[in-house]
């Protein structure tokens, strides 16, 4: 017997090309979990995009859903959408957050351009998810980023997450700044073993 | 003893396994907490070092899967960079019996290894 491929696409979920915005947004809201797939996917187009998927996004319980709305908003990536990812970063739903970060991996221009101020938010955490980002963000001043990390953070956590990368993506330009994060944090057997294995791998390269 | 350590930082792997290899102990590792799953089921293990945030499976739904399905009952430290009182609510919640913050000193976690795997009493 031959084998087929199945149809995945059931015909109550066939995509219309043809639906108005209104008409995708309602979908967007609807009770039906298949209806507000197709929404998410189809409202890329329409104007304030962002903002009703960002709205969904908070209420959303169906993790699909919820993917397609983040992969929505990064192939928007406009200021709404990054700042909705950056909001993601605070919550406390730890899978949202670890799939925000994998989004924002991918819209380097436009995450570059609030990484300062990421990598200065008053919440460590936050700080943390940010270095996090750089870890996959194919940009020019991610190990500059990282060096100012493990200069001027005060937060070990911070700091040993930077580490971690900077052993991954850093150069010779790092050292300094890896020796001194030694020195300050002289008590702290991970940092001294970090550091040190980042350097060795500066080095080895 | 058999541990396997869950996280997907490469460089707090190899500081984790280092010091429980000093202490004799054999050393699994897994990035994230699927493939710590698949491992589990294929492996007996004596205690997880469960990281919270990693990208796939995070360390909360790992240990809910683990305890849940019946997987495994052994021990878990769940180690994380957050200190706030409601991570380690929802990490008891999940399964783990010890809630750690990073960075881990050699000689404080080994004290909580050797007590969870009964090598140590209080």
């Amino acid at each position: 017997m031959a084998l087929k491929k199945s149809n995945t696409t059931a015909p109550d979920e066939a995509q219309s090309s043809q639906r108005d915005c209104s008409e995708i947004s309602q979908d967007l809201i609807s009770e039906d979990p298949s209806k507000r797939r197709w929404a998410a996917r189809d409202i890329v187009s329409c104007e304030h995009a962002s903002v009703m998927l960002l709205d969904q996004l908070e209420a959303e319980k169906d993790i699909s859903v919820k993917q397609i709305i983040l992969s929505s908003l990064t192939q928007i990536g406009d200021t709404e959408a990054v700042n909705g990812l950056v909001r993601c970063l605070r919550t406390e739903d730890v899978s949202l957050r670890n799939e925000a970060i994998e989004a924002m991996k991918h819209l380097p221009q436009e995450v570059a351009s609030i990484m300062a101020s990421l990598l200065n938010d008053p919440d460590p955490d936050v700080r943390i998810f940010a270095v996090n980002i750089l870890e996959s963000l194919c940009h020019p001043d991610v190990e500059q980023w990282l060096i100012d990390v493990i200069r001027d953070d005060e937060h070990i956590n911070v700091c040993a997450t930077a580490v971690d990368l900077l052993g991954e993506v850093g150069s010779e330009q790092s050292e300094p700044a890896l020796q001194a994060l030694k020195e300050r944090f002289t008590d702290e057997p991970y940092i001294q073993f970090a550091a040190d294995l980042a350097i060795k791998r500066i080095i080895g390269s | 003893m058999n541990v396997l350590i869950v996280d997907d930082a490469s460089t707090v792997r190899m500081y984790h396994r280092n010091v429980l290899e000093a202490a004799g102990y054999v050393v699994d590792e897994a990035v994230n907490g699927l493939e710590a799953l698949e491992k589990a089921l294929e492996n007996t293990f004596d205690l997880y070092i469960v990281d919270i945030n990693m990208p796939k499976m995070d360390g909360y739904e790992f240990l809910m899967q683990l305890r849940s399905e019946d997987i495994d009952q052994a021990p878990a430290i769940m180690v994380s960079t957050e200190a706030a009182e409601l991570d380690h609510t929802k990490a008891f919640t999940a399964g783990a019996n010890l809630y750690m913050v990073k960075p881990i000193k050699p000689l404080q976690m080994m004290t909580y290894v050797r007590l969870l795997v009964g090598e140590e009493s209080v």
